[in-house]
């Protein structure tokens, strides 16, 4: 392997990972808050893919605006559906079987809503930037894809700096590290849970958009990014944004890396692989092993 | 026990219904309801399998497809070897426990919903890796060549036969130490630990017997189907459905677990069949409204009915433990 392709395969894992980023803090925020695993994720990323679709294809509106635009439009379908749902469910510290149901549940169906609303055939969004490509020295980037990096980025960067800096981001800080303690000094937890909520799904529907951009899409759409996307979160161990970021880039350089080893077929196989190997080894994740690394130092 | 009349029924309903479904067939059943029996059998046989991990211990799995898909091929592949189907079934359960074991070993480490994650990333893989396998046909399926008559009877009378030791082992596993000490996992996993039950090793049995009883299912129906393919076994929806029919019956118990079994199966084949289009809107909606409404699913319900309307308050307890906690209460998963 020459030094281009290196760096080529390089910065494809990089793009990849801002994509994954996306994808999965909408995950962590739920779980983080909630203790439910989402696993409707993978239902409101189809979803979000159909939404840019259809944007483009009626209206003409550019995916990139159109992923932009599902960020609002699924935060108020994620506020309804915890009105309606969720909100129900018993409360927990840990999380409950009946809430891994639910969201089954769930997901079973919006995808039998999205096969009956836009059949079983694959689509796909192309758009002129789709095949667009920048050529520097003998690297080259597909234009789109950098786009969506920087989209990605942009919007994880926004989740991070409203985390750290807002009453809200506090209430969500507080009810991860201690639900108790936030409800003493004042966290209204309904109001944070079913506000996180629907960032979380915003951000489903956000990483399901940008994603249609670049990969076909059909309503059993999400089901191989759940698995990274939990991947993602356990490596990043499991409440932290910026834990998912770091998750994220690890799970995007293996994969494209592995390329040069395994057949492409595989792929799936990897993600479960890399679940086990971090299972095993580091089961409070990689962000585990830095703060382990700076408790010690 | 109390010699309540329904503690009575209760105790001898697994009894007459054996001996009702043993006498059946003589009756001149048509083909048809023979099949639809049969396939219910297989179904019961694997709700009650996921109940054992499901409900007793509490960790939800979705990938029983793979124990199902591992005993199907496995029993395919030595009856079209020309090893006898009964040999092929025990050793179908038996690749399918040891699969277990490979799934368990690291997924068990750890609590909460890795394990649940995990077994998606589980069938997943082990489908992929089916599509690509060249012993077993890949993608396109596998044939089993079978050199003696078909005899529609003697299928039913295996399925039959494998439900009722699905049947007799959650009964022994419910009343042992070894399904207290499940219970106990479930509800909460350090005071278990406490009391000497190693949740780990626990976990991992539990998982074994289910996955054997799954994969014995799955040998028995690819002997009956005779052509078998890695999206049907090996599909995510074979998982979902065998997850679905103890949530529906009633969670934890054996009784639910087999009238979920025969309500799927009938359902399945019967209504659903007809409208294959909304079949996953029908299962998501059954789902949501029973984690919502009716927790302990169609026991729980008749529990509640029975209950009002007899006198004598009989303890329902005769067949084992209650399953209200298991989705209503703040356990973990």
């Amino acid at each position: 392997m020459t030094w281009a392709d290196f760096l080529n395969l390089l910065i494809a894992a990089l793009l990849l990972g801002g994509i994954y980023a996306v994808m999965s803090v909408g995950m962590t925020v739920i779980y983080g808050v909630m203790k439910i695993v989402n696993l409707a994720h993978a239902g409101f990323m189809m979803l979000g893919a159909y939404f840019a679709f259809e944007l483009y294809q009626r209206f003409h509106i550019a995916p990139i605006a159109g992923a932009l635009l599902a960020f609002p439009a699924f935060f108020l379908v994620g506020t309804v559906v915890y009105w309606t749902l969720v909100r129900w469910l018993p409360k927990s510290t840990q999380p409950t079987l009946a809430s891994l149901l639910l969201m089954f549940g769930l997901w079973l169906v919006l995808q039998n809503i999205g096969y009956l609303v836009w059949g079983n055939t694959d689509r796909s969004i192309l758009s002129p930037m789709t095949f667009s490509v920048i050529h520097v020295g003998p690297i080259s980037i597909s234009t789109l894809r950098l786009v969506v990096f920087v989209a990605a980025v942009a919007c994880v960067g926004i989740l991070e700096l409203t985390l750290e800096r807002t009453w809200f981001g506090r209430s969500v800080r507080a009810l991860i590290q201690n639900p108790y303690a936030g409800k003493i000094v004042g966290v209204d937890e309904e109001r944070t849970s079913r506000l996180t909520f629907g960032l979380g799904i915003a951000f489903a529907g956000l990483a399901g958009a940008l994603l249609a951009t670049l990969y076909s899409f059909d309503p059993d759409f999400g089901r191989p990014f759940l698995l990274r996307a939990f991947v993602i979160i356990v490596l990043g161990g499991l409440e932290s944004v910026s834990g998912v970021a770091l998750g994220a880039m690890v799970l995007a350089l293996v994969e494209t890396f592995s390329i040069l080893l395994v057949p492409a077929s595989y792929q799936t196989a990897i993600s479960f692989t890399l679940l086990v190997v971090v299972l095993i080894v580091l089961p409070g994740g990689v962000a585990s092993l830095l703060a382990r690394k700076r408790r010690l130092a | 026990m109390k010699g309540g009349l329904g503690a009575r029924i209760k105790l001898m309903l697994p009894w007459l219904a054996l001996a009702a479904l043993l006498l059946a067939p003589a009756l001149g059943l048509g083909a048809n309801l023979i099949r639809l029996l049969f396939i219910t059998f297989v179904w019961v046989t694997t709700s009650l399998a996921w109940n054992l991990l499901g409900g007793f211990a509490g960790q939800v799995s979705f990938g029983f497809a793979v124990f199902y898909g591992l005993g199907a091929y496995t029993a395919a592949l030595l009856i079209d070897a020309g090893i006898s189907p009964y040999l092929s079934f025990f050793a179908a359960g038996a690749v399918a426990a040891l699969g277990s074991f490979l799934v368990g070993l690291p997924t068990f480490r750890l609590r909460g919903p890795y394990f649940a994650i995990a077994t998606i990333g589980v069938s997943e893989a082990v489908r992929v890796i089916a599509d690509n396998l060249a012993i077993t046909g890949g993608a396109s399926g596998f044939r089993i060549v079978e050199k003696v008559p078909f005899r529609q009877l003697e299928h039913y009378y295996t399925a039959l036969g494998l439900a009722a030791l699905a049947v007799a082992v959650s009964l022994l596993i419910e009343h042992s130490k070894f399904g207290l000490g499940l219970v106990a996992i479930r509800h909460d996993e350090d005071a278990a630990a406490d009391v000497g039950v190693n949740p780990y090793t626990y976990k991992l049995w539990a998982h074994a017997v289910a996955g054997a009883l799954t994969g014995m299912a799955g040998g028995v129906f690819a002997r009956y189907a005779a052509f078998i393919h890695p999206h049907g076994v090996f599909a995510f929806h074979t998982s979902v459905y065998i997850l679905l029919m103890p949530v529906i019956g009633g969670i934890g118990t054996v009784l639910g677990a087999v009238l979920g079994g025969v309500i799927f199966g009938v359902v399945e084949e019967q209504l659903v069949a007809g409208f294959p289009q909304i079949h996953l809107l029908l299962y998501g909606s059954l789902l949501i409204f029973i984690i919502l409404v009716e927790p302990d699913g169609i026991v729980g319900l008749f529990g509640r009915l029975w209950r009002r309307f007899s006198k004598e308050h009989v303890d329902t307890d005769v067949t084992g433990p209650r399953p209200d906690e298991i989705l209503r209460g703040t356990g973990g998963a």
